[in-house]
């Protein structure tokens, strides 16, 4: 019996073993050739349409009648709105997967169904904007350039086409005013007052939104958007003043006073105030002497099930109507700038979304990328190790 | 001699039709479909992280994902992760032992064994998000019973140096769901205890302790052992408990694995698989002290 | 056995206490959906969710195969091994605990790059891809279904009740289901509970399979962002998934006490 379990055992890892050295070679840079999108060229003088349907694409894409998205929060920039509103208007049905999901459970759902028709494989993904490179390099993505392509700030999105910025956030914070007196900035969070009450909406290691509150406290503690260490320093000090809870903050946590002072996006935290409705008070203030701004980025999978389904979606999303939709939800989308100055943002829009006339940082993506490191691998060292037995 | 020959032929017969040689094939066909269920559905994934794990992102095969499992941080999660499922398992089972005895051996009136049943079948799997929420009202700075304490007893819990973020305030959440599931493991094993032998034993003139000590629960030890195993890789397998109550920051093994195959910031899978199957060795050492443990305590039962 | 109830009464009330409190805990701040005020608006505004009921009756579809699947698979392997191959009552253990070490996560990719393409194109249908995720869900109990019905079987005489029921003439069928799960029925009772307590809540497996569609995406979509329906939420799990039990184990009364046919050792 142990010869057999022995001979079993090492029959699995040379099994194993040639199977990891037979693995298939990695996906060349360019991703399976797909046909030119029916869409016409990038814009030309007729203002971008707003969500004129381009009739061969949406005939194509009901003809599909599914799209397969995934790790979209109903309530992250008003996604809720948008998928259902997107289901109407074209009547194609929408499966959501993986709601709590991260970038990088996007990019393994990818992986895991390529060769998978089903409706476990997304169609398209919104990720980190630090990712852009990944997925071309690993060959996931296809090309799309839609129509409103010109509109799009040149420094968020791919020349060629594979992934393109959406939106972006601004870090913020958001307080349970019932409880807790609101701090104004990040010097605050070290006041004694707030003994236990501070906490981050992730683990650093693991979440984008928790990562990027210590790049930005790195920015405006004595530090830079090459410099990231005194971003550790700072929340060292906090955790020290017996100010931080190692919990994963969410509304609830906030709304029952257990976390009543929290970092996040400036999007989540003003819809959980519209959420809670004064039940209790939550206000949202940005960190005086400066914050930081994350972008995301979409993207359509090199084997999507679905592409014309796919590329019907970008163009709804990067439409005047799309665009707003997400304004409703508290994010600045991408073509913001150039909607403005043709004025189709409505005006009771425009005036929800909160102004902020301090510095923001936009880092690049190799400083993103760089900072994503340097946090993940230090901050259990510099912060961490506080388990109290 | 020939009548008592034929006789024994007789009954050799009879008995190898009731017993089928132990050499025949069929004797597998029992066990066929759980193996190629196992091979479909446990080992292909198994083998899946075994290859993963020997591959870096690109896809090329390196050792460099098992070398990383030495590094200090690692083991220490290793380490911690050991010593919070030992500890929840071993509390856990005990604690579980006694409300299963007290509604078998106990005689509790039936509807109580019933309720306490069913609820330990939701509570053994109420664990997570709400777990941990569920205990942050109740035991966390604003919590329920932290107030309650604070405002009527005049005792302030966290003055006290007590911390539901901590290691012993996620054991004591981790017991939520350990000691319901010790319930329903080992309420049949006290089922099986016969009045009998409590009564034989009683007319022998033991004590209650004498029987307990010498008769039932040298019997129920194997299934003890069992179940205590049982919480330790459910302990250890837990994820989403630890990660909502301490936001990763006390070193969990699973946590470090969720950090590198999800999230949005490390993205190493082949350590992550790496991770994993240092995880099945240590589950294969425990199970092995586990074996050993029940041999012993086997022994001599008429298996 | 005469003795004082006491101690058994301490302990049952020390357990019930500490399942009871944080309940009580989540309970109560489900109520303050309105501000100031105790009510149940969190909990109306779930039980008017249609999604709830849907994604509810989802998992409760899916629980009820995988439980049928898994007594049927696994307590004729757990009662061969004992009878016949005790050798390898170790390399079954361990397969058994595996489930606890592979991360769901890995399994479900793990899973779609096996069986999505050829030769079982199990996720192209909506047929395959329950079936995936019922073997995900038989998989991931496994080791609470081996083991209840591993400790069941200790406490009966497995051989004495096979060679009795053999020598009276029984086939194979009828030993299984007429002799021996009727002495199993706590056993399988018990995993029963578990497994439909495990189905009812998993999240990740149901969220890269089905989607929202399943009850665990629900509740997470809810939690993340609803306070205090997630909140009521939990409560409203908690005591559906108690009644069911209650229900189960109400159709299966009478025999629940035990080894009652048990063959005398």
């Amino acid at each position: 019996m142990k010869k057999t379990a022995l001979l079993l055992i090492s029959l699995l890892v040379v099994f194993a073993l040639a199977l990891s050295a037979c693995a298939p070679k990695p996906p060349v840079a360019e991703p399976p050739v797909v046909e030119e999108p029916a869409v016409e060229a990038p814009a030309v003088e007729e203002p971008a349409a707003a969500v004129d349907p381009m009739a061969e694409l949406v005939a194509a894409a009901q003809k599909e009648g599914n799209l397969t998205v995934i790790a979209l929060p109903r309530d992250w920039c008003n996604y809720g709105e948008a998928i259902d509103t997107f289901k109407a208007k074209y009547g194609i049905a929408v499966n959501e997967l993986n709601p709590d999901g991260g970038s990088a459970d996007e990019i393994e759902a990818i992986k895991a169904n390529k060769d998978n028709k089903g409706p476990q494989a997304p169609d398209v993904i919104d990720v980190g904007y630090g990712f852009g490179p990944q997925l071309i390099e690993e060959g996931i993505v296809q090309p799309y350039k839609v129509s409103t392509w010109d509109s799009i700030p040149a420094e968020s999105k791919d020349p060629d086409g594979y992934w393109y910025g959406d939106y972006y956030g601004i870090m913020a914070f958001e307080v349970n005013s019932d409880v807790v007196e609101v701090p104004q900035d990040w010097a605050d969070l070290l006041k004694p007052e707030l003994k236990g009450q501070f906490a981050l909406s992730g683990d650093p290691r693991a979440s984008a939104q928790a990562q990027m509150s210590v790049y930005a406290a790195a920015i405006y503690n004595g530090g830079g958007l090459d410099d990231v260490q005194p971003g550790l320093e700072f929340f060292k000090q906090v955790n020290d003043a017996g100010n931080f809870v190692p919990l994963i903050a969410k509304q609830a946590t906030v709304a029952k006073g257990e976390t009543p002072v929290i970092l996040r996006w400036d999007y989540n935290a003003l819809a959980d105030k519209d959420f809670l409705a004064g039940n209790p008070n939550i206000e949202v203030v940005y960190p005086a002497s400066g914050t930081i701004a994350g972008i995301y980025i979409q993207a359509i999978s090199a084997y999507a099930p679905h592409p014309n389904a796919a590329k019907l979606w970008m163009e709804f999303l990067y439409s005047d109507e799309g665009q707003n939709i997400w304004l409703k939800g508290y994010c600045h989308p991408i073509r913001y700038a150039d909607m403005q100055a043709r004025g189709v943002i409505p005006a009771e829009l425009s005036a929800k979304l909160p102004v902020f006339n301090g510095p923001v940082a936009f880092p690049s993506i190799d400083q993103i990328n760089n900072a994503k490191m340097i946090i993940a691998d230090n901050w259990m060292s510099v912060v961490g190790a506080d388990v109290k037995e | 001699m020939s009548k008592n020959n034929s006789f024994l032929t007789d009954q050799k017969r009879d008995a190898r039709k009731a017993r089928p040689s132990s050499n025949s094939w069929r004797k597998w066909i029992g066990v066929v479909p759980f193996f190629i269920f196992a091979l479909l559905f446990i080992l292909l994934p198994s083998v899946n992280i075994l290859a993963g794990a020997f591959r870096t992102n690109a896809g090329r095969f390196t050792l460099a994902n098992f070398a990383g499992l030495f590094e200090p941080s690692i083991l220490s999660a290793y380490w911690v992760t050991i010593k919070i499922s030992l500890t929840t398992a071993l509390v856990g089972g005990l604690l579980g032992f006694l409300m299963a005895y007290s509604v078998t051996v106990g005689k509790l009136p039936k509807a109580v064994r019933n309720m306490l049943m069913t609820f330990s079948g939701v509570a053994s799997n109420f664990a997570g998000v709400p777990l941990a929420f569920a205990f942050i009202a109740t035991l966390g700075r604003t919590g329920l019973i932290t107030l309650i304490l604070k405002n009527v007893l005049k005792l302030n819990l966290y003055a006290l140096g007590f911390n539901l973020y901590s290691f012993w305030g996620l054991s004591l959440t981790y017991l939520f769901f350990q000691f319901p599931l010790m319930v329903l493991i080992i309420t049949p094993a006290l089922d099986g205890l016969k009045k009998e032998w409590s009564e034989a034993a009683e007319n022998l003139g033991a004590t209650r302790s004498l029987y307990w000590r010498k008769v039932a629960l040298p019997i129920l030890t194997p299934s003890i052992l069992g179940a205590i195993i049982l919480l330790f890789g459910n302990s250890f397998g837990a994820y989403a408990t630890a990660y909502s109550l301490t936001g990763g920051f006390i070193n969990l093994i699973t946590i470090v694995v969720g950090s590198q195959i999800k999230g949005d910031i490390l993205y190493n899978p082949g350590l992550g698989y790496a991770l994993a199957v240092g995880m099945v060795i240590v589950m294969a050492v425990m199970m092995a002290i586990y074996y050993y443990l029940r041999r012993k305590s086997e022994r001599w039962l008429p298996r | 056995m005469k003795r004082g109830s006491f101690w058994s009464w301490l302990w049952v009330i020390i357990g019930t206490l500490y399942f009871l409190l944080p309940l009580i805990s989540t309970f109560d701040f489900s109520l303050r959906a309105k501000k100031g005020e105790l009510s149940f608006l969190a909990y109306t505004r779930v039980f008017t969710d249609p999604n709830f009921w849907a994604t509810m009756r989802f998992s409760l579809l899916i629980a009820l195969f995988t439980i049928f699947l898994s007594i049927v698979l696994i307590a004729p392997t757990a009662y061969w091994i004992r009878l016949r191959l005790p050798k390898l009552r170790g390399i079954v253990e361990f397969i058994s605990m595996l489930p606890y070490v592979i991360p769901a996560i890995v399994w479900v990719f793990g899973a779609i790059r096996t069986f999505s393409g050829t030769p079982f194109f199990l996720t192209n249908t909506l047929f395959g891809t329950y079936v995936l995720l019922t073997t995900g869900y038989v998989v991931l109990s496994l080791p609470f279904v081996y083991r209840s019905i591993d400790v069941g079987l200790a406490a009966i005489d497995v051989k004495s009740l096979t060679e009795a029921a053999q020598s009276l003439g029984a086939g194979w069928g009828t030993i299984l289901f007429k002799v021996i799960f009727p002495n199993l029925k706590v056993a399988i009772l018990s995993s029963s509970f578990l497994t439909l307590a495990i189905v009812i809540g998993e999240y990740t497996i149901a969220s890269f399979l089905v989607g929202i569609k399943a009850y665990g995406p629900y509740m997470s979509m809810i939690g993340q962002n609803k306070t205090y329906e997630s909140s009521s939420l939990a409560i409203i799990s908690f005591l559906l998934t108690w009644a069911f039990m209650g229900v189960i184990q109400l159709l299966t009364r009478g025999k629940t006490s035990g080894s009652s046919m048990a063959g005398a050792r």
